[in-house]
């Protein structure tokens, strides 16, 4: 167990050398960034385990989020905090990139997946803050569409719905994704569901709640009212 | 002429209706005041049509409802504590039809007037204050200024925020008291750096009317001028009254149009 430390300003420039050196060179060394000045410890004292392995993103958020409520951290005062996520990222580096099967060589990932940023094109892509800010905001039920994959990967639900600020805060429209999207005998998205350029899919979905936003106070509808507004396109995946 | 079609026929509802700002405590910013909220009466919009209110950022929404058209009710609480993020708000309001849900106006990305790290100079609280309708209270940051309003009178709320006629009865009172009380009982020990925040902004904002103020604003220092200092704060009301006379000028005349 580590306690939850702060990436500092040098912290994240070192571990930004080490993405771009692993890029490179696959063996290049891992600097200890656990020390004065590269970070800070976190406050209040929580502790983390730098061993352990998350079966998928849902697992990963529901840890950090039972790990900040037991010591009654509010979200609100976390989810600004880039250096924390950083920081985690830098912790669980190695679950987070992956390997490739054919080449044996580890997979590196644009930075922002590692390097938490305030950029709005980038900060729902980290992938340790990116699952908690849904988690958080959703619960463990309804996050399931965002959250069944691996860690290190990173899905069509999260890129179309997660980087669009109305449908990812609106509680209504992820119910509605997950009536129409989920699998629950399979625990994944249906098949098909991120297809392109076919009727009723997720990026067609977000094209219609995007003509329906001019419209509607979508806010005020519930799922069930959502749903019944869809176009015929939509029919299939109702059932 | 390039022509622009509005499918939605959905009204804009105009910046400058709108007044809206944060409120602070010890520099936090706690929640926000929509003070005023014009909604013409050539926008048409039905009197039961609600007024919602949305503070969002990123993946923060929450949404407040304010009544209806017809009345204007501000919630209870516009708190904002629980959101992440709040210096950077903003605000969305909609007019939504109740029955088919659909948007009837609109004013999107609004920001708060003054800057978010600057606070309210004269938050307003709702009590019930027995037979008076007003009182100032100094419980405020510092024992700054808090503008109480008697929440015993019926539909006050409503009058308090929208009302021209209460605006222009009552706001000139206050700024007379407040700045009586900041000069004559506390003092204020330097004009052009105070050290007690809620005199640097009253300062300001009677700069912002365009009157300067005395050089001396402390009654022990030998130098104070009480005539100069009283002459003073009967300019900064005047200039307060002018500057909005066209709102209480607009009030009288929809009140011989409707009398």
């Amino acid at each position: 167990m580590i306690a939850v430390r702060i990436m500092m300003p040098e912290g994240e420039s070192k571990f930004r050398e080490y993405i771009t050196a692993l890029r490179e060179n696959a063996s290049a060394a891992c600097p200890d960034l656990n020390i004065e000045p590269y970070s800070s410890e976190f406050s209040p004292h929580i502790e983390v385990d730098s061993d352990i392995s998350f079966n998928s993103k849902l697992e990963l958020a529901e840890y950090i989020n039972e790990k900040f409520r037991k010591t009654d951290v509010k979200r609100e005062k976390i989810i600004g905090e880039n250096g924390l996520w950083t920081w985690l990222a830098y912790l669980w580096f190695d679950p987070l990139t992956c390997f490739d099967s054919s080449t044996g060589n580890r997979i590196i990932r644009e930075e922002a997946k590692y390097i938490c940023s305030s950029d709005y094109r980038d900060y729902y892509r980290h992938l340790v803050a990116g699952p908690y800010r849904i988690y958080s905001l959703h619960g463990s039920d309804f996050s399931k569409i965002f959250l069944y994959s691996p860690i290190h990967e990173h899905n069509d639900f999260i890129e179309q719905i997660a980087s669009r600020q109305f449908l990812i805060s609106h509680p209504n429209l992820i119910e509605v994704l997950f009536r129409l999207y989920w699998d629950e005998s399979k625990e994944k998205p249906k098949s098909g569901a991120q297809s392109r350029g076919k009727p009723g899919t997720l990026r067609r979905f977000v094209k219609v709640i995007q003509q329906f936003e001019l419209t509607y106070d979508v806010y005020s509808l519930s799922a069930e009212e959502i749903i019944r507004l869809l176009p015929e396109e939509f029919n299939k995946w109702k059932e | 002429m390039k022509q622009r079609i509005n499918h939605t026929g959905r009204k804009r509802i105009r910046r400058e209706w709108i007044h809206i700002n944060f409120n602070r405590h010890k520099g936090s910013l706690v929640s926000f005041n929509l003070s005023r909220l014009d909604l013409p009466a050539h926008l048409e919009l039905p009197l039961g049509a609600h007024i919602f209110v949305e503070a969002g950022y990123r993946t923060e929404l929450k949404r407040f409802c304010f009544g209806t058209v017809a009345s204007f009710s501000p919630p209870p609480s516009t708190d904002l504590t629980d959101m992440a993020h709040p210096e950077n708000l903003r605000f969305r309001i909609l007019v939504v039809n109740p029955i088919n849900k659909k948007i009837l106006a609109l004013a999107d990305r609004i920001a708060p007037e003054e800057p978010s790290r600057r606070k309210s100079i004269l938050p307003v609280e709702f009590r019930d204050l027995g037979n008076r309708i007003w009182i100032i209270v100094y419980e405020g940051d510092e024992g700054g200024p808090i503008l109480c309003i008697n929440s015993r009178i019926p539909d006050i709320q409503n009058i308090a925020l929208r009302d021209s006629r209460f605006f222009m009865e009552v706001y000139p009172y206050v700024i007379r008291e407040v700045l009586t009380y900041m000069v004559f009982v506390e003092g204020v020990d330097s004009v052009t750096d105070p050290s007690v925040d809620w005199h640097r902004d009253w300062l300001e904002f009677t700069k912002l009317m365009g009157i300067q103020p005395p050089p001396i604003l402390k009654p022990d220092d030998s130098r104070f001028d009480k005539d100069r200092v009283l002459a003073w704060i009967d300019n900064v009301v005047e200039a307060f009254c002018n500057k909005y006379s066209h709102s209480f000028e607009e009030f009288i005349r929809k009140m011989e149009e409707n009398p």
